[in-house]
């Protein structure tokens, strides 16, 4: 079915359950088979760049919010758990998830500007501007972020050990526990994700994207279904960043507030398509994996992104899948036309 | 610190400054009217005119006067063969406004980094337009930032002026109010958008020229007027010419006071609090709402 | 003038107009009436380019009309007034005008068209500096018709003038059109109202789902059993 802007709308009463645990139990397998702690850590990547477009694809995909200040909230959930485990002496666990109220408290700040605008490219001028500011800060505010200096010698997750297993030591230097907290998150994210799309809120979601007026007419209330958009894409944006700053251990304002990491995000979110379930896991597995197969390319990084970007929007626009299948159709039916009229 | 004639002195800064801002917004102004798309490629096209100067003059060995109409021309052509090639393709669709985004992104980004790796990270320098300064009234300014200011408030009444009265201008505000009734009219729709939009680039590869020799040249040099440039279309009103005038100037004057009181590290952060500002109370900007 | 044989339009894969053929003389009112939906303002936006076309021809004064773009088909002679009037809602009411005469061919004699249409449409010229998307309906009409003449047409095409106007306006936009017939222009107009259309033209042509069904002249189709039920309530 397509809505009047020719998209097409899967109605989402939720995503196939067993299709989505078949996808998270996999992912939970994978170390079976995967030994190299190489290829263990570019899945990892992998994941925080799709849980970070999962959670941008909320609001976008969703709630039909255009951002392009995504990555503030990403940053914002480094930064914050990055500096209060450091001079507090907290533990990431709980730094990490502060990390992500954090985010969400501060995307009030932009969410309400945000409320009265109409136009998409006002709202992405407007979400970048955030962004743009809290880089601003994070470089001049040295006392508190070291500046451009970045910050070092972030604490890593702590050991804990679960039903009496312990997987979850990290004090080994290995790269097993942080894939399975990256796996942790991401299944939380895209469960909320899930659950959120199926309920009130999601419809309301829905309603918003495709007419804003009408939604509003019928008794929709933009407000508040704005902000909860903000609110929660940016809570597991920020718990995100929390991870990747405690994985990485290093920090600099560009890296998670530039323009880099926000082109990365729009090119992943749209190459798995927008306002798909599993859209940006694999668009973010495509385009991480494709570049590290490619790295001697990695001089030629960014060009690659924005050339992806231009490539998709006009011949793929709902994402790699969408636009492969619709190639595939007309090959089919070109085949089957010649096919005809040589039979006739 | 805070004495008159330093506050003069800053506004007088400030003006010349949102001169500047002006003229890098006058490209997206004319988009953003004609074509309802804002250009995330703004930026670049605005570096690539840094750096035509810069080549022209070191690699080329003209004088500036001659660079810079051909440095123009140079990107127009650029521009007709980007519009057609790739912006093109999606005007007709219904979700316009966000892939147009996207595209220009994409390409923006493409731009820089290609400038990046193929011409290098390394800051040039570039002649002044006007060598010298000029003192009165206890101010000393380069001539060169008069002539920004001039060139700015040339091209800005020249388009406002432009759109009302000439055959082109008329095409362009038909062609934006009303493109299917402008065809019947005889108006060729989609040539008119590719002119404007390369004169828009034009303009941008103009705002570079100028202000390359002050800011020096260098892939990145974009990024920052074009989200200073948005801030000032928003805040003087999607595709208003004046606006953009006095939308530049107030944002410059901000700064420069700014810089007073706050020190150069923060002055940034002005102009993204007035773009909350006005996104929260008049999102239509100053004089936003009206046509031109 | 105008002469069409055998059109087939699709909208996309969807056949909207089948074998349609139709034909204008010079100096007549020659009239298109037919229900919603039934594919009028699809052939006009076919006639002027707006949409594509896929088998049959279009022929204005000899000229293969297919093989002209849209927007150079009103330096033949052709002008319409479109369906809804899309005046230039932030322009006034002159710099309407003014576009309307963006033709190359008329564009040197913009002061003296305006005059003209000045004379014609008094109203107008009251309210010249009017920022048009202030006009109320009947204004709009006027100005979307003397826009159409700016350009000095041979043929001017309206598309539903009536539409949402008053019956007293409606019969000054008809006068009006009889008036322009009298100085030399050739006229299709498409309507809806049937019965006020019928009594201006000397030609009529009935389109129902998308095919020509009747095609007579004007006082044969007022007098006919099937549009007096069909389309007059009688």
């Amino acid at each position: 079915m397509e809505d009047y802007r020719g998209r097409q709308l899967k109605i989402f009463r939720g995503v196939n359950p067993l299709f989505m645990w078949g996808v998270f139990l996999a992912l939970l397998l994978l170390p079976l088979v995967i030994r190299s702690e190489y290829t263990l850590s570019v899945l990892i990547i992998c994941l925080i760049y799709g849980t970070h477009a999962a959670s941008r694809n909320l609001m976008v995909g969703y709630a039909g919010i255009l951002s392009f200040g995504h990555q503030a909230f990403y940053g914002l959930g480094a930064y914050f758990s990055a500096i209060i485990t450091m001079k507090f002496q907290l533990s990431p666990w709980i730094g990490i998830p502060l990390g992500g109220f954090f985010a969400a408290l501060l995307s009030l700040a932009i969410g309400f500007p945000c409320l009265r605008l109409r136009i998409a490219p006002y709202i992405a001028i407007a979400t970048l501007a955030f962004s743009e500011i809290l880089l601003v800060i994070c470089k001049n505010w040295v006392s508190l972020t070291r500046g451009e200096m970045g910050l070092s010698g972030i604490p890593p997750l702590q050991d804990f050990s679960l039903f009496g297993l312990a997987i979850f030591t990290f004090s080994t230097g290995g790269k097993i526990p942080y894939y399975y907290t990256m796996i942790g998150i991401f299944i939380l994210t895209m469960l909320f994700i899930n659950f959120q799309a199926g309920s009130k809120v999601g419809l309301a979601f829905r309603a918003m994207r495709d007419e804003q007026d009408a939604a509003a007419s019928l008794g929709v209330n933009l407000t508040r279904y704005k902000l909860t958009a903000f609110l929660t894409g940016s809570f597991f944006a920020g718990i995100t960043g929390g991870f990747y700053a405690h994985y990485i251990s290093i920090l600099a304002p560009d890296a998670v507030f530039g323009i880099g990491e926000m082109v990365e995000i729009v090119a992943v979110t749209l190459m798995g398509g927008i306002g798909t379930f599993f859209g940006p896991v694999l668009g973010a597995f495509v385009l991480v994996i494709g570049l590290e197969v490619l790295r001697g390319l990695s001089d030629y990084r960014l060009m690659i992104y924005g050339a992806v970007l231009v490539i998709l929007i006009i011949m793929m626009p709902h994402g790699l899948l969408a636009g492969l299948t619709q190639l595939l159709n007309k090959v089919k039916t070109r085949t089957a036309g010649q096919l005809r009229k040589a039979g006739s | 610190m805070t004495n008159f004639p330093v506050i003069f002195e800053q506004i007088v800064n400030g003006l010349v400054l949102g001169s500047m801002y002006a003229l890098v917004a006058s490209g997206l102004t004319l988009i953003w009217g004609t074509m309802k798309m804002l250009n995330f490629a703004h930026g670049e096209l605005y570096m690539l005119g840094g750096f035509g100067l810069y080549f022209a003059v070191s690699l080329l060995h003209l004088p500036p006067w001659t660079s810079v109409p051909l440095v123009l021309a140079a990107v127009f052509i650029l521009a007709v063969l980007l519009e057609k090639g790739l912006i093109s393709p999606l005007l007709g669709r219904p979700d316009w406004d966000v892939s147009a985004v996207v595209a220009t992104l994409g390409i923006g980004i493409f731009i820089q980094n290609f400038a990046f790796k193929f011409w290098g990270g390394d800051f040039q320098e570039v002649p002044y337009m006007i060598p010298g300064t000029v003192t009165s009234l206890g101010v000393t300014l380069a001539w060169h930032r008069l002539y920004i200011l001039g060139l700015a408030l040339a091209v800005l009444i020249a388009f406002w002026q432009g759109m009302k009265k000439t055959r082109f201008g008329l095409a362009l505000r038909a062609t934006a109010q009303e493109s299917e009734a402008a065809t019947l009219m005889g108006i060729p729709y989609r040539k008119i958008y590719t002119l404007t939009f390369s004169i828009s680039a034009s303009l941008a590869a103009l705002a570079g020229t100028a202000l390359a020799p002050i800011f020096s040249v260098n892939p990145w040099m974009g990024s920052g007027p074009l989200i200073k440039a948005f801030i000032v279309v928003i805040l003087g009103g999607l595709g208003s010419f004046v606006g953009a005038i006095l939308g530049g100037f107030i944002i410059g004057i901000s700064e420069s006071l700014s810089v007073l009181f706050l020190g150069s590290g923060w002055k940034d952060l002005i102009c993204f609090l007035l773009l909350i500002l006005v996104l929260v109370f008049k999102p239509a900007g100053l004089l936003g709402g009206k046509e031109w | 003038m105008l002469r069409i044989d055998n059109l087939q339009v699709y909208y996309g894969d969807a056949h909207a107009l089948w074998d349609i053929s139709l034909h204008v003389s010079q100096s007549e009112i020659c009239t298109l009436v037919g229900a919603n939906g039934g594919g009028k303002t699809t052939l006009l936006k076919a006639i002027c380019g707006l949409l594509a076309v896929r088998e049959g021809s279009i022929f204005f004064d000899g000229v293969d009309l297919l093989a002209v773009k849209a927007e150079e088909r009103v330096d033949l002679g052709l002008s319409m007034c479109p369906e809804g009037r899309k005046i230039f809602p932030g322009m006034t009411v002159e710099e309407n005008l003014a576009v309307g005469a963006y033709n190359k061919r008329v564009w040197k004699k913009k002061g003296g068209l305006l005059e003209k249409n000045y004379e014609l449409f008094p109203k107008l010229r009251e309210r010249r500096n009017q920022v048009s998307g202030t006009l109320s309906g009947g204004e709009r009409q006027m100005l979307a018709i003397a826009r159409a003449l700016m350009s000095e047409p041979k043929l001017l095409i309206l598309d539903e003038p009536s539409l949402g106007l008053a019956p007293k306006t409606v019969e000054n936009v008809m006068e009006t059109i009889k008036t322009i017939n009298k100085t030399g222009v050739t006229i299709l107009l498409v309507e809806q109202n049937v019965n006020i259309s019928l009594q201006i033209s000397q030609r009529g042509y009935v389109i129902e789902s998308g095919r020509i069904v009747m095609h007579e002249s004007s006082d044969v189709l007022l007098s006919s059993p099937h549009v007096k039920q069909a389309y007059l309530g009688l």
